[in-house]
């Protein structure tokens, strides 16, 4: 029963940081500040379900395969945001420059 | 609570699929299809079907909107059907440019649509129930070689099929390269990509991506998983690497190239061939050898299905 | 309501739109990929009757079709892609209608 409880209460918290980061997706001003709250859905809101999801389970091997994906989906999630941003900003830079 | 939670994913990919034809940008359409295929990766899920979400996420979503993407490039980005008034609401636009005479087909069109998709709802709801072959193949599984029902009927019983599947492939190879010329598959390599932590995440996935294939591959045996999962893996492994600049395709020779697209195949008709002398029917495994040349024919398929996918890409995008 | 009735029903709208897709888009890029989604469509509705099937598990039959068909439909999708993307390098075309 407890063990319920927590699943629930991390799975919440995991919907709630997914939620908020979509919203920073749609409502933010610009690239860069959509891209942070993105960053944020990422790596909170997947690691806070998969906690939940390898506490419901309860078996260690998930748990692994679980703390895995998180660290694939940090790992992918921050090399796409970084190039994304490097791209723009290179972008901004030569768009600036040719203005002058 | 099912219900509603298979609703909303039915209603979802509807209005994705929607979204996807009529999306104003042409960019917006290309990521409502990855949003698309990955949707449909879930209702597989829910379908009880994991082999097919791996291959829809992995192929269908990852590789073609890999494709899609690098094809942005070369069409206009800006392009839209509802040209030089993106900021206004398209129907607006459509009303105010076209006169009845216009309207005559699309609206014809339309409704040939809906009465088309009244008759496929009665027929599909009307679909007798035979029962299919879940009996059958249960049935044979001891016999089959492999303990996952999906990999026994890729593999073994309806070997014949696959092995087709594996050459239609590299006749899509063939297409492509016969469509483009083959002289663009040799152009001088870019030099290997400058920014370092593209460079350090490409070193870290691509063993990453090795292994998570060859765990596919193994696991396929006995779970969802098997040759196609596994052969997508190993083909991101060579999309990567040329994203970053090195070009292992081309690194090897045109022999070695031909060697290894070709061997999957190969190993599979002879196999049967050799089979069909000893026992007068293609591709009948016998029982004792089963589950060994299974994965022997799924690691050189994946092996083959990889290099094909890495080659597509390859000279799709140079 | 079965869940397989849900997607089997889901799988005719889905066809249906991309064959409206097929005959109404324009763009070649959007003709590929509604193809695709009419391809989705077809394989949805094999699979949906697999689960109607199940005795021990959903009818692998049907399943195993579906995997070579995706990869085949994959397949013959880039090959549209490759003509698409020559006629476009030949004749700078990205529609088939006619200029005026």
């Amino acid at each position: 029963m407890i063990k319920e409880v927590f699943v629930v209460i991390l799975l919440a918290v995991g919907c709630f940081f997914f939620l908020a980061g979509t919203l920073g997706l749609l409502r933010f001003p610009n690239l860069y500040a959509r891209l942070h709250a993105l960053t944020n859905a990422d790596n909170l809101g997947v690691g806070f379900i998969a906690a939940g999801m390898a506490l419901y389970i309860g078996s260690p091997w998930t748990a692994v395969k679980l703390f895995f994906i998180w660290i694939l989906t940090l790992l992918s999630g921050a090399t796409t945001s970084y190039l994304i941003a490097r791209f723009r900003k290179e972008h901004d830079d030569s768009a600036n420059g040719n203005g002058k | 609570m099912e219900l509603l939670t298979d609703g909303l994913l039915a209603l979802l990919t509807a209005y994705l699929a929607f979204r996807c034809m009529l999306a104003p940008k042409l960019s917006k359409t290309v990521f409502t299809f990855f949003a698309f295929g990955l949707i449909l990766a879930l209702m597989w899920i829910r379908l009880g079907a994991v082999d097919v979400a791996i291959a829809e996420a992995a192929i269908a979503s990852g590789f073609m909107g890999v494709l899609l993407l690098d094809s942005l490039r070369d069409f206009s980005p800006s392009y839209s059907e509802f040209e030089d008034n993106i900021e206004q609401p398209p129907n607006q636009v459509a009303f105010a440019k076209r006169s009845l005479s216009q309207w005559v087909p699309a609206i014809a069109s339309g409704a040939g649509l809906l009465l088309f998709l009244f008759i496929a709802l009665q027929a599909v709801r009307e679909v007798p129930a035979g029962g299919g072959l879940a009996a059958f193949a249960e049935a044979k599984l001891p016999e089959s070689g492999a303990e996952h029902p999906v990999t026994a009927v890729l593999l073994n019983f309806r070997a014949y099929d696959t092995l087709l599947e594996v050459a239609v492939i590299l006749m899509g190879l063939l297409a492509i390269f016969a469509a483009g010329g083959i002289r663009q598959f040799r152009k001088p390599s870019l030099p290997p990509a400058k920014d370092p932590v593209l460079r350090k995440a490409i070193l870290i996935f691509t063993p990453l991506l090795f292994l998570f294939g060859a765990f596919l591959l193994y696991i396929g045996k006995s779970g969802p998983g098997g040759a196609f999962q596994a052969a997508v893996l190993w083909g991101a492994i060579g999309i990567l690497l040329h994203l970053g600049g090195w070009r292992i395709f081309n690194a090897l020779s045109r022999r070695m190239r031909r060697i290894i697209i070709i061997a999957g195949p190969l190993f599979f008709l002879l196999t049967g061939f050799a089979l069909m002398a000893r026992s007068g029917t293609f591709l009948a495994y016998p029982p004792a050898f089963a589950g060994f040349l299974i994965l022997i024919i799924e690691t050189l398929a994946a092996v083959s299905i990889a290099a094909a996918l890495t080659a597509i890409y390859a000279f799709l995008t140079d | 309501m079965e869940t397989w009735e849900i997607y089997s029903l889901t799988s005719v709208v889905i066809f249906a739109i991309g064959l409206g897709g097929v005959f109404l888009v324009k763009h070649f890029l959007r003709k590929i990929i509604a193809t695709v989604i009419m391809g989705g469509g077809v394989f949805l509705c094999f699979v949906s009757f697999a689960k109607r099937d199940t005795l021990n598990f959903p009818d692998p039959v049907p399943h195993a079709l579906v995997i070579t068909g995706i990869v085949v439909a994959v397949t013959a999708a880039a090959f549209a892609l490759s003509l698409a993307r020559r006629i476009h390098k030949i004749t700078g075309e990205e529609t088939f209608e006619e200029k005026e």
